[in-house]
């Protein structure tokens, strides 16, 4: 059968590409040393590390490569603002490179290699409320993302943020919501699947503060952040509650080593989720067989 | 383009000339199989151009098996010296021109292939006895070289037929002139016949064509089809790893000194752990799901994205194949 013949030319391809690459700049395979500034546990297993500057730039949805030296790297999106000074990482120790990452002192070196992916895409959401839902360390990335809303609050009609995790002791960033819940337009309502003695607020699953859901559903974007489990049933809901597929964000796990859309481990369907990702609609995935591992 | 013909006697001389500013590889037949050998002055120079491709794939010319990508906390990376591959065959020009697309067209540039891609020079060379195992003519490659290639030679009766497709191939041309003669109508009649001959016989040895839509069929597979598939499939992974086209890697960091290394090494989407994520989930923790995935790669998503097949048909895979299994049989099915 005859196929597209490709461009068969090595001057255009070696053309086109002059000037570009070989240089350090630009080798995409090189991460940055950045010392660790601060560190801070978050919940038994979960910690923030602050590091000394912005070693990169990036947008709220962008990922990075996090390296640990001599050890590897592993795939974060940042948990701070964007227009911060400082980069901020929220990780959960589940694997070899974060275990490694927990037992870093303050003024370690790591590396840092991005930005990749593409970033939320907020001049859409601008007039809109902004419906948020997020558990476990799922908060880390949508962090980022309320703090880029709340750098341009008046642009957004309302945010909400719904948040589940798993016991009180267990939920990210409590040292911060109190001051969040207190900022106007902004709505933030959690749960917790086991409550304790000194817990006041919801008990149920995440999909608990799905019951109402107080936004416009057919012109809202929502964004979606957690563990597989919880991505498959909000989705569910949300889908079911009348949300447009394409205004539904979902933060796609995926096994990524080059984050450049070229070695092909993170590839869903036909998506790479390093490069077309890290966040893809409901619409992007649903015909996938199953898009949540 | 331009064509030149260089004589017979003058093959080893322009050979050792190349190698004055680079190292020349070159296609030599030994037990029943054609490898690539570094032209040496006082080696025998025994090439042959008329064999089909080599038994191992030449991508690691341009992407070795073991690089190192990068250095922390100071970049800094190996130098990388001219090269010459001559007389690889145009199934393999498939793989360059699959690898140009990921590492250089589509960005970021990969300057690591980048600057070994700039520093080779390809003399491709026609390919008159395709074997059993050959099927470029089902994945829209011809048996010689029609561009990628900077040269592409053609063995007639009286030496190279040289055929120049790119300013460098020139650029070698004109500094090597003394070497050449000019082309005869004999010699392009020759060239013809060579080329025809090649065609029917790969014609020959695939009779049936892949379906128009083939990408669409893999895609559509059923659960059956793909199970069929991969029955005799020993998970070897011979096939990716002789596989001209596959370009699937993985980055690691090691240790040297104070510095960290980043090596990249080749990987194939047949380990069960390819796709597996930090949390333990894998999607394709099933060998039917990996085993096809290479067929949706090839035949479907690469098609999508840049108009052509991720497929040489150099047959390498089958001829790898612990189980035999012939990826040709299986699409023809589809």
């Amino acid at each position: 059968m005859e196929t597209v013949n490709p461009v068969r030319n090595s001057d255009k391809v070696l053309d086109q590409s002059q000037g570009m690459g070989l240089s350090n700049e630009v080798n995409p395979y090189y991460s940055i040393p950045i010392k660790i500034k601060k560190i801070i546990p978050e919940t038994s297993n979960i910690t923030t590390f602050i590091l000394e500057g912005m070693p990169i730039k990036f947008e709220a949805g962008q990922f990075a490569e996090l390296t640990v030296p001599g050890i590897g790297e592993a795939p974060f999106t940042p948990s701070s603002s964007p227009y911060a000074k400082d980069m901020e990482f929220t990780i959960m120790q589940v694997g070899r490179v974060t275990s490694a990452l927990f037992e870093l002192k303050q003024g370690d070196l790591v590396g840092v290699r991005g930005p990749f992916g593409k970033p939320y895409p907020l001049d859409d959401f601008k007039g809109k409320e902004i419906y948020i839902v997020g558990g476990g360390v799922g908060f880390a990335p949508l962090r980022s993302l309320f703090l880029a809303l709340l750098y341009n609050i008046k642009k957004y009609k309302k945010i909400y943020i719904r948040y589940g995790a798993r016991t009180p002791d267990d939920i990210v960033y409590r040292r911060l919501i109190p001051d969040w819940q207190k900022i106007n337009g902004v709505d933030i309502v959690l749960t917790v699947d086991v409550g304790d003695e000194s817990w006041e607020g919801l008990v149920g699953v995440v999909t608990v503060l799905l019951d109402e859901i107080p936004v416009n559903v057919k012109n809202s974007p929502t964004i979606v952040c957690g563990p597989p489990i919880m991505l498959k049933f909000v989705t569910q809901r949300l889908v079911e509650v009348g949300f447009e597929h394409k205004n539904i964000y979902l933060s796609m796990e995926s096994n990524m080593s080059c984050g450049i859309g070229k070695c092909n481990h993170c590839r869903v369907g036909k998506f790479y989720v390093c490069k077309d990702g890290p966040v893809l609609t409901w619409d992007d995935v649903k015909d996938i067989e199953e898009p949540f591992l | 383009m331009k064509l030149y013909l260089l004589p017979s006697n003058n093959i080893k001389n322009f050979a050792e000339k190349l190698a004055q500013d680079g190292s020349v590889f070159y296609p030599v037949f030994e037990d029943n199989k054609t490898h690539l050998v570094k032209f040496a002055e006082d080696k025998e120079f025994e090439p042959d151009f008329e064999k089909i491709r080599t038994a191992e794939n030449i991508k690691h010319f341009f992407f070795p098996s073991r690089d190192v990508v990068a250095k922390f906390p100071k970049d800094s990376r190996p130098k990388v010296g001219k090269q010459y591959l001559f007389g690889i065959k145009s199934c393999d020009l498939r793989g360059v021109d699959v690898y140009d697309r990921v590492f250089i067209k589509n960005e970021p540039v990969d300057p690591m292939y980048q600057e070994r891609r700039e520093k080779t020079i390809i003399i491709s060379a026609d390919c008159p006895e395709p074997a059993d195992c050959c099927f470029c003519n089902l994945v829209g490659v011809s048996p010689y070289g029609e561009g990628t290639c900077d040269i592409n030679v053609t063995k007639i009766s009286a030496g190279l037929l040289c055929e120049v497709f790119t300013k460098r191939g020139e650029q070698i041309m004109s500094k090597h002139q003394d070497l050449f003669k000019e082309v005869g109508k004999d010699n392009i009649k020759e060239r013809e016949k060579i080329r025809k001959d090649a065609l029917k016989r790969l014609g020959k040895i695939n009779e049936k064509s892949f379906k128009e839509d083939i990408g669409e069929r893999v895609e559509k597979a059923d659960k059956e089809t793909m199970q069929d598939a991969q029955k005799d499939c020993v998970e070897c992974f011979a096939c990716l790893h002789a596989c001209p086209t596959c370009y699937c890697f993985l980055l690691s960091d090691y240790k040297k000194g104070k510095d960290v290394e980043r090596i990249r090494t080749w990987d194939a989407c047949y380990y069960a752990a390819y796709a597996r994520v930090g949390g333990g989930a894998n999607p394709r923790s099933d060998l039917k799901d990996r085993f096809w995935n290479r067929f949706l790669c090839k035949f479907n998503y690469f098609h999508e994205y840049e108009g052509f097949f991720a497929c040489s048909g150099c047959g390498r895979c089958y001829r790898g194949c612990s189980g035999k299994i012939d990826i040709r049989e299986i699409l023809w099915k589809l």
